[in-house]
């Protein structure tokens, strides 16, 4: 146990699971799969498996994701990291293939495999096409692929084992803005179940529910809600595909009131379903959700920052909930 | 560095070239002291040399050496900024060490006039470059880069998205990939309409690994487009050295087996930039479809940013944390800058009486101070209002606020 980054986190179960099972394979480009800890060994996968199961390829995000879809048809597990730019390029093998396979094969399908999809959009300055964070709305309706945001390093690491163990296809969104934070996370291997919500805090006035990169505004709102007197309850979803509609319904038959909180655009957000999910169960639920609008993200600072969903938004929304 | 390809087809009817005798330009290679190899290409068929800069007027060879000074100056300026301004927030996937590449290609196209008549540059993702050599407004695009409200595109976008249509410069794409797939759409839309204007895009070696390459590259000779691809081979794309994705030492080779004329130049010397580029813009023109031009050229900076930089000096040596992959030794990046397009372009001009070393050293005095003064405007032009970043999402209106639920 010790303090560890996000990168740190995955790649320490990346690794684990590598080791296991010599035909496990990774792909990359652009960011290699290398981690640093202080008083930990540096974890480099491509040093330690070698160039012919780690590969660092060109920029064809396409391939990357067509060929750990393959490998997994094939019956060797296997991941790949496909960065923030390319971050939608996989989204016609993904979708109309792997999603429909294992339907159509009538079952027989197996895909040991894990798109780890970067989200960004946490940078002022990078504009419309680096900051593509709507991702989550886009995959999480591919029926037939798991599709998870961990927010916390250990959540990270305890998701990464459980969706290279899974025989489903995942898609392992990574929220790049979250990088920085550190956390204790176990040194062994561990899973966090892939269709699980977590309750990060607990109250009975206001269900604040939110995902990945989301999560630090949400609990710096909740913080100072709980410090004016609010009784807040703030649900991480974890897993979008599939949602964990119990523990949403369980808190909003509680509070009656439900703030959902995104970064991607308002219009399909995740909270949309959170809220579809919640009024369909519990009767005389206000709802509300805070989310970027349906505009892409602009280049310049003052646009942007004043556009993004950040915790004075969020605490504002909540005081008008309750 | 010579190889063989079959020959392609020859396009029927206009004035496609139709000897199949293979010429090298050796005189150039002599000139510039360049090893210059030339693949699978034909004579043209009038019995031109192929040396077209013997037709650039004085003013014109001028105009093109102040062009790469512009870009340079640019360059050079903007990584002093991010390096020592800490109120500087603008960036650049720096273009330095290319600049003959797009001042070549630029100086054969039609630059002026309605938008319907003139050549069209969709971009890379190292486009300060061909912005400037394609004609836009430099202190405007200052502006943009450093996110103020007059920019060029109003501080929208920024580097990674820079456009200017009334000049033809399409614009910047943040992405790899789609880039020439679409410029083969303007190039569609141009022979359908009868019109005579040429596509052009420029694209870095790390484009060849996606699929849209061998996309654009196919439907081009499918439909003899008059859409002409340079490829901006500068070894390295993003931090990983070409061979991690290509197999070839020449990507001409690639689009050779398209069926398309390739032409394989050196990329510091602007002459032989400009020399392909007006056989390829005259092919196009005439109906003769598509060329591929791959420029052998150099980035001086890192991928992003000016990481490894000092202010004042040119050139990133030191250590990019990102360049874990395949870090550019120092002598590479020293090697290539003894072959910078610069000081080539300055010989050639006074080798041929155009300028002299004194004419020479004030044209670029009046460079740099042109460009001190694009950032003197651009970095004191007024930021955006938040507000008006629900804009422009549509032709009309705006859209709701949604972050305050």
């Amino acid at each position: 146990m010790a303090q560890k980054s996000w990168m740190y986190s995955v790649l320490e179960a990346v690794q684990y699971e590598m080791q296991q099972d010599p035909a496990m394979t990774w792909i990359f480009e652009l960011t290699p799969p290398v981690a640093s800890n202080p008083n930990m060994p540096v974890i480099n996968l491509e040093t330690e498996f070698g160039r012919k199961r780690v590969v660092n390829t060109g920029i064809d995000e396409n391939w990357m994701a067509s060929a750990v879809l393959g490998a997994g048809l094939a019956g060797s597990k296997s991941a790949t990291y496909i960065p923030y730019q390319g971050a939608l390029i996989p989204f016609q093998v993904i979708q109309n293939v792997a999603g429909k396979l294992r339907h159509k094969t009538g079952g027989l399908a197996e895909m040991p495999v894990v798109w780890i999809i970067e989200m960004t959009g946490q940078t002022p300055g990078f504009g419309q096409q680096h900051s593509c964070y709507e991702e989550d709305s886009y995959y999480m309706h591919i029926p037939g692929v798991r599709t998870v945001v961990p927010s916390t390093p250990y959540d990270a690491k305890g998701m990464m084992h459980a969706a290279i163990r899974s025989p489903d296809p995942v898609v392992y969104l990574y929220p790049a803005g979250l990088r920085t934070l550190t956390q204790e996370v176990p040194d062994d291997a561990f899973e966090v179940p892939l269709d699980k919500a977590a309750v990060r805090m607990e109250g009975s006035d206001l269900t604040i529910v939110s995902s990945g990169a989301g999560m630090p505004g949400v609990l710096e709102a909740a913080e100072t809600l709980t410090e004016e007197g609010m009784s807040v309850e703030v649900i991480d979803l974890r897993a979008l595909n599939a949602m964990d509609t119990e523990t949403i319904v369980n808190s909003v038959a509680k509070t009656k009131r439900l703030l959902t909180v995104d970064q991607s655009y308002y219009t399909l957000c995740p909270g949309a379903e959170v809220i579809a999910r919640a009024v369909e169960n519990v009767d005389g639920v206000k709802v509300k959700r805070v989310a970027f609008p349906d505009a892409p993200p602009p280049a310049s600072p003052e646009m942007f920052t004043w556009m993004r969903p950040n915790a004075e938004g969020i605490k504002g929304a909540a005081r008008a909930l309750v | 560095m010579t190889y063989d390809l079959k020959p392609s087809p020859q396009p029927s009817g206009g004035e496609a070239p139709s000897s199949e005798s293979r010429r090298g330009f050796l005189k150039l290679a002599a000139l510039t002291g360049a090893v210059v190899s030339t693949t699978g290409r034909r004579a043209l068929a009038t019995g031109d040399i192929g040396f077209f800069a013997k037709d650039l007027s004085d003013e014109k060879l001028i105009d093109m050496y102040r062009t790469i000074l512009q870009i340079r100056w640019h360059e050079r300026t903007q990584a002093d900024q991010m390096l020592s301004n800490p109120d500087y927030r603008g960036y650049n996937h720096f273009y330095a060490g290319q600049e003959a590449v797009a001042t070549g290609v630029c100086a054969a196209l039609r630059n002026d006039g309605p938008f319907d008549q003139i050549d069209v540059v969709y971009s890379s993702h190292r486009p300060s470059g061909h912005a400037i050599a394609k004609g836009v407004d430099i202190p405007k695009m200052v502006a943009e880069m450093d996110f103020r409200a007059t920019g060029m595109n109003g501080g929208y976008g920024a580097e990674m998205h820079i456009s200017d249509p009334s000049v033809g410069f399409i614009g910047a794409d943040g992405m790899i990939g789609p880039a020439p797939v679409i410029a083969s759409g303007s190039a569609f839309a141009f022979r359908a309409r009868g019109s005579d204007q040429v596509a052009v895009v420029f694209a870095g070696d790390g484009n060849y690994a996606a699929p849209h390459f061998h996309s654009t590259l196919n439907n081009a000779k499918l439909l003899d487009l008059p859409l002409i691809y340079v490829c901006e081979n500068n070894l390295y794309h993003q931090y990983a050295h070409y061979s991690y994705s290509c197999p070839h030492k020449d990507i001409a080779e690639a689009a050779g087996a398209y069926g398309i004329e390739t032409e394989i130049v050196d990329g510091q010397d602007v002459v032989q930039v400009y020399n392909a580029a007006k056989e390829a813009v005259d092919r196009a023109r005439a109906g003769g479809g598509p060329t591929f031009i791959e420029a052998k050229t150099y980035r001086y900076y890192n991928h992003w940013g000016a990481p490894g930089a000092k202010a004042g000096e040119l050139g990133a040596f030191g250590y990019d944390p990102l360049a874990i992959t395949s870090f550019r030794p120092e002598r590479e990046v020293r090697a290539w800058m003894q072959r910078d397009p610069v000081d080539i372009a300055r010989k050639i001009l006074v080798d041929w009486g155009v300028v002299d070393e004194t004419r020479a050293a004030e044209i670029d005095e009046e460079v740099k101070a042109e460009i001190a003064e694009a950032f003197e405007w651009g970095l004191s032009q007024p930021l955006c209002a938040p507000e008006d970043g629900l804009k422009h999402v549509f032709a009309e209106g705006t859209v709701p606020a949604r972050q305050f639920g």
